[in-house]
């Protein structure tokens, strides 16, 4: 697999140019120094602090070796957001996929209107955080809301979205599923790429709907899935904003996601040191939830290039 | 037979339909938000047709803050986006073609890497980060906020990846026997074929860039320099009077650049599945 | 090896030169490779960096040295027009100082000064609340302009000085604005619903029995809440109120540890508030959620009768409920006994202070002088971060107030007359946050009877105690 056969008795630059790990390098060096500068760089100080009681505002920070870590185990708020924060991963990340998923593939129907339908779709990715649509989410779950306007009209009880502890996380749940624009594009793009041919072939065969869609489809985006699959896990994990403009937290920290733990004992507590320690506590769960996703991948994702 | 068709064509219509315009609904009130006062906004009204027209949030919201115009802070952050935007379009896929289709050592390790950069909250990433621009002598600029554009983001270097695993490697393969090197199999075939990829890449990263405020926040000072994203903020204070009329007004006004994106490149991604996907 | 080494390379940064022309100019000036070990205290040296950048790049025509100043505020659009309006006056009358000048949000502008004190790059001229403690550390004391006559206090009393010292007498800036708790009502609702209205030794009895009774009636919250309130005017007011004046304070008056020394102290307190939520009377955590902002809160629509307001906020809400042909009032904190300890203090609501950081500090303090006693400045400022500190400015900007403007002056002229104790805090201690956040939990955990009002006041004791282990 080697490119070196190939450029076998030309000069040795020009093999040296050419050898993969030169060629790899080159290509990657971009990242190599961005990585290197702007992200090992501060991920090292972080973990630096993470052994510190390092605080804003104050110059000087001191070892305190492993305490911060050990406070973790007796922190009932941190105990309490990491299982906040796996309900709220497990729960919103399946759902934005199928239905960007669904989304993706309705909209590739070839009329004219597609156009205009998933720009109607798109629409709501494109407002994100802003306190504009912090303030109507507020208000539809809100106690007079939409929401328990049409529970009224239908008989059924008002229900106190953002002052029960058990219901407070699916308001944040459903705005994280209603943005799901950049995976349908994603998906969009995926479609796009699967050789009509494929379908052609399968027609012939005559393979029905669902059978094109389970036999050629999923197959053929396994790639794309398992990318959103992960990114949209990391991201979810690392969820901020509903959270901070919407709730706050509460009702008696239900929604405390572990972004918003860090932020707050960041810079609301002052307790960077602390913080530091809780990122690298959750990096290592996260690293574990990606490698099981990588490892079972091995058995659904389709790999055109090597089979 | 016929009938049954249309019956099932305008079923599909009307649902996607009902059901976009749910979707878009607090979208909608965020743009009748503009055209009310503060205290229709307030008072939680879900109705999206203003009682009273308030036109005047729109000129009250561009005319800034101090003699500062949000003319000044859509300039700003329409160089930024565009430049960033451009800078990981190029820089990504280079990446992503080393990792996918070069068999180097390192390869691994670096693509873990790249995973990792982004499972640390910005939070404590921050103030690092912003140590070392300065230490630089970045800041204030507009260099910290475009430069890591340049050094490839790691969700479009991995979205990159998945889809040259779509390229079948005969396409290499067939390259490198007439003749091509690495370099031209990555601007004359990957490249090309990822168009839909690189797409994908423009309409995200340009609204992702738009919408970011942290680092605006954090390396921007003067108010000149400012971008949309931050000007927007500047209206908002909880302890006081907020004027979300004419936040709501910005707000709309801002999102028109991201969607224009959206609707020009959106063009290459609805030409229907696979009419020009790949001839292998 | 070595020559195909250097080959690499040269090739690889002529290639990224190329090819990510952004990318390969700025790899130059690399960070040190000590950068990983990177200790706070290391920071001396970019001090020195920033000096140089922060020399002025142009003469000026007017006489003296030209001055460049930066300065950076919180606030919404009204106060960055009008604090700039200011600035450009000061320009006018001091034209070899010019400004450099930023605004944010509130959050916006505390993220941003973090990040501006890890690299010692503060601001010469910035605002602080009254989390300011957080910050000692970059605050760089007026006193020796105060004795040199940069800064004049003369206008300014005793009380209103304090407002902005440590507890050991430093003068860490000038107030913006003084400040104290109260509570806002609207007495018509008062009336539809029956209930007694406020009086000025009113007890937390009569708050109770009050907001109970409008809820029963009207159906609407007897008091609403507004962020942390009810910890700061409720919960650690309740402390001071108690025993002989003077006796007990939250926090001790040195902030090395507690005012009081049994929890048990609290529990009556946690107990009422729990009970007005399981009552109605008082917003549950979902309904505080939909408080976002003092113009929402639920007094101003209509849906509560009464509500907390640091009282440089209640211009803006009587504002509003005029519109709506509602006229507000203002009525002290209810009291723990009829003759007791109010317990209220007068604060600062924020101030300017001058950065440890700046190489400018005479002029930066010259400033602050101004901006505190100018009657023109105040004039354009128009008393929109609290009332003025200053005896003749505050006799100017009363000529002509607003309705709801007169009625903070008087009630702030009422409170300042009450008995306060000789020393009392007027600072909070870093940490007080967590204190707070913690506590309003345990309330709502009171309130679903997970815990006892005991229980709770035992947990809010440690917690606090817990700040400066």
């Amino acid at each position: 697999m080697n490119g070196n056969t190939a450029v076998a008795g030309k000069g040795r630059l020009y093999r040296f140019i050419h050898h993969d790990n030169t060629v790899g390098h080159i290509f990657a060096l971009p990242f190599i120094f961005g990585f290197v500068m702007f992200s090992l760089i501060p991920i090292l100080m972080s973990l630096n602090y993470s052994f510190t009681d390092f605080s804003l505002g104050t110059k000087q920070a001191d070892y305190i070796g492993l305490q911060n870590f050990a406070r973790l185990f007796q922190d009932e708020v941190f105990g309490k957001s990491i299982l906040k924060t796996l309900q709220y991963v497990l729960i919103s990340v399946p759902l934005k996929l199928s239905f960007a998923l669904l989304v993706a593939f309705v909209l590739t129907r070839p009329t004219k209107l597609v156009t205009l339908y998933r720009s109607l779709y798109y629409l709501p990715s494109l407002v994100g955080g802003s306190v504009a649509v912090a303030l109507v989410w507020k208000q539809l779950f809100a106690r007079r809301g939409l929401f328990n306007a049409i529970a009224l009209s239908l008989g059924l009880p008002k229900v106190n979205w953002f002052g029960d502890a058990a219901l407070a996380i699916y308001p944040l749940i459903l705005m994280s599923v209603w943005q799901f624009g950049s995976s349908m594009i994603i998906f969009a793009a995926g479609l796009k790429e699967i050789p009509v041919s494929l379908y052609e072939a399968a027609e012939i065969d005559g393979a029905n709907g669902w059978q094109r869609f389970f036999r050629i489809t999923l197959p053929m985006l396994s790639p794309i899935i398992l990318y959103n699959l992960i990114m949209q896990t990391i991201s979810a994990f690392m969820t901020f904003t509903q959270a901070f403009v919407i709730t706050g937290g509460g009702p008696n920290n239900a929604t405390m996601l572990y972004a918003l733990n860090v932020y707050n004992q960041a810079f609301k507590y002052n307790k960077m040191g602390y913080a530091c320690a809780m990122s690298w506590s959750m990096l290592v769960v996260m690293s574990a939830v990606t490698l099981v996703i990588f490892k079972t991948s091995r058995h659904w994702v389709f790999n055109e290039a090597e089979s | 037979m016929r009938k049954k068709k249309i019956a099932v064509k305008a079923l599909y219509h009307i649902l996607v339909i009902v059901f976009g315009l749910i979707m878009i609904y607090p979208v909608l009130w965020m743009i009748s938000g503009s055209f009310k006062d503060n205290a229709q906004i307030l008072r939680g009204t879900l109705s999206l047709i203003p009682t009273e027209w308030k036109l005047s949030n729109y000129p009250t919201g561009w005319s800034g803050f101090g003699g500062t115009t949000f003319l000044t802070f859509f300039k700003n952050s329409f160089v930024v986006t565009t430049v960033a935007t451009l800078g990981c379009v190029l820089s990504s896929s280079l990446v992503a073609y080393s990792l996918s289709r070069v068999q180097w050592r390192g390869r691994r390790f670096w693509f873990t890497a790249m995973l990792a950069t982004m499972m640390l909250p910005a939070q404590v990433i921050m103030i690092p980060q912003y140590l070392i621009y300065y230490r630089l002598g970045l800041v204030p600029g507009y260099a910290p906020l475009i430069l890591p554009y340049f050094c490839g983001q790691a969700f479009f270097i991995y979205q990159m990846m998945q889809f040259m695993q779509g390229i079948p490697r005969e396409l290499d393969e067939a390259a490198k026997i007439d003749g091509c090197s690495k370099y031209r199999i990555y601007s004359q075939i990957i490249l090309p074929l990822l168009k839909p990829c690189i797409v994908t890449t423009v309409i995200i990263q340009f609204y992702w860039k738009w919408d970011d405020y942290m680092g605006p926040l954090l390396y921007l000072s003067r108010p000149e320099s400012y971008t949309v994203s931050i000007a927007i903020k500047l209206f908002a204070d909880s302890a006081s009077v907020t004027d979300y009329g004419a936040m709501f007004a910005m707000s709309s006004l801002s999102l028109i650049p991201v969607f224009l994106i959206f609707l020009f490149f959106n063009r290459y991604l609805v030409q229907g599945i696979g009419t020009s996907g790949l001839k292998g | 090896m070595k020559k195909n080494r250097v080959i690499h390379v040269l090739l690889t940064s002529a290639l990224t030169a190329g090819l990510l022309a952004g990318c390969g100019s700025s790899a130059a000036p690399s960070a040190p490779a000590d950068q990983t070990a990177e200790q706070a205290g290391k920071a001396e040296e970019t001090a020195g960096e920033a000096e140089t950048e922060q020399e002025p790049a142009e003469e000026s025509a007017a006489a003296g040295e030209p001055v460049k100043l930066r300065m950076a505020w919180w606030g919404s659009q009204n106060r960055h027009d009008k604090t700039i309006a200011a600035i450009e006056l000061y320009e006018s009358l001091h034209p070899e100082v010019t400004f450099e000048y930023e605004y944010y949000s509130f959050d916006d502008y505390f993220t941003k000064l973090n990040t501006l004190v890890a690299s010692d790059q503060v601001w010469d001229v910035f605002q602080l609340g009254g989390n300011f403690p957080m910050y000692m550390d970059k605050i760089h004391p007026l006193d020796e302009f105060i004795a040199s006559g940069v800064v004049d206090v003369s206008k300014i009393s005793e009380s209103n000085l304090k407002t902005t010292q440590t507890t050991e007498g430093v003068q860490l800036g000038l107030t913006n604005g003084i400040n104290t708790y109260g509570i806002a009502y609207d007495p018509q609702l008062f009336e539809e619903a029956g209930a007694v209205l406020p009086t000025e030794d009113w007890t937390w009895e009569d708050y109770q029995a009050a907001a109970d009774k409008i809820t029963d009636e009207l159906g609407i919250f007897g008091s609403s809440t507004f962020l942390n309130s009810d910890f700061i005017a409720g919960c650690s007011t309740f402390i001071p109120q108690q025993g002989e004046l003077g006796q007990y304070s939250f926090f001790n008056l040195d902030l090395t540890g507690m005012g009081f020394d049994d929890p048990a102290m609290l529990a009556p307190y946690i107990q009422m508030r729990a009970d007005m939520i399981a009552h109605g009377s008082y917003p549950d955590a979902g309904a505080s959620a939909e408080v976002t902002n003092i113009e929402n809160d639920f007094l101003v629509t209509g849906e509560a009768a009464m509500t907390w307001v640091a009282v440089n906020q209640f211009p803006t809400i009587y504002n509003v409920c005029q519109e709506q042909g509602r006229t507000l009032a203002l009525a002290p904190l209810p009291r723990v006994e009829k003759d007791g300890n109010a317990g209220a203090t007068i604060q600062s609501s924020q101030m300017l202070c001058v950065s440890e950081d700046s190489e400018q500090k005479e002029a930066a303090a010259a400033f602050i002088s101004w901006f505190e006693n100018d009657i023109d400045c105040n004039n354009i400022l128009q008393a929109e971060r609290g009332i003025p500190a200053n005896e003749d400015v505050r006799a100017a900007l009363s000529a002509n107030t607003t309705e709801g403007q007169k009625i903070m002056y008087d009630y702030v002229d009422r409170a300042s007359k009450l008995p306060m104790p000789e020393e009392y805090n007027v600072l909070s201690p870093d940490g007080q946050n967590e204190v707070q956040d913690n506590y309003l939990n345990y309330i709502q955990q009171v309130a679903s009877g997970e815990l006892t009002a005991e229980e709770a006041a035992q947990k809010t004791y440690d917690d606090a105690s817990a700040i400066f282990k």
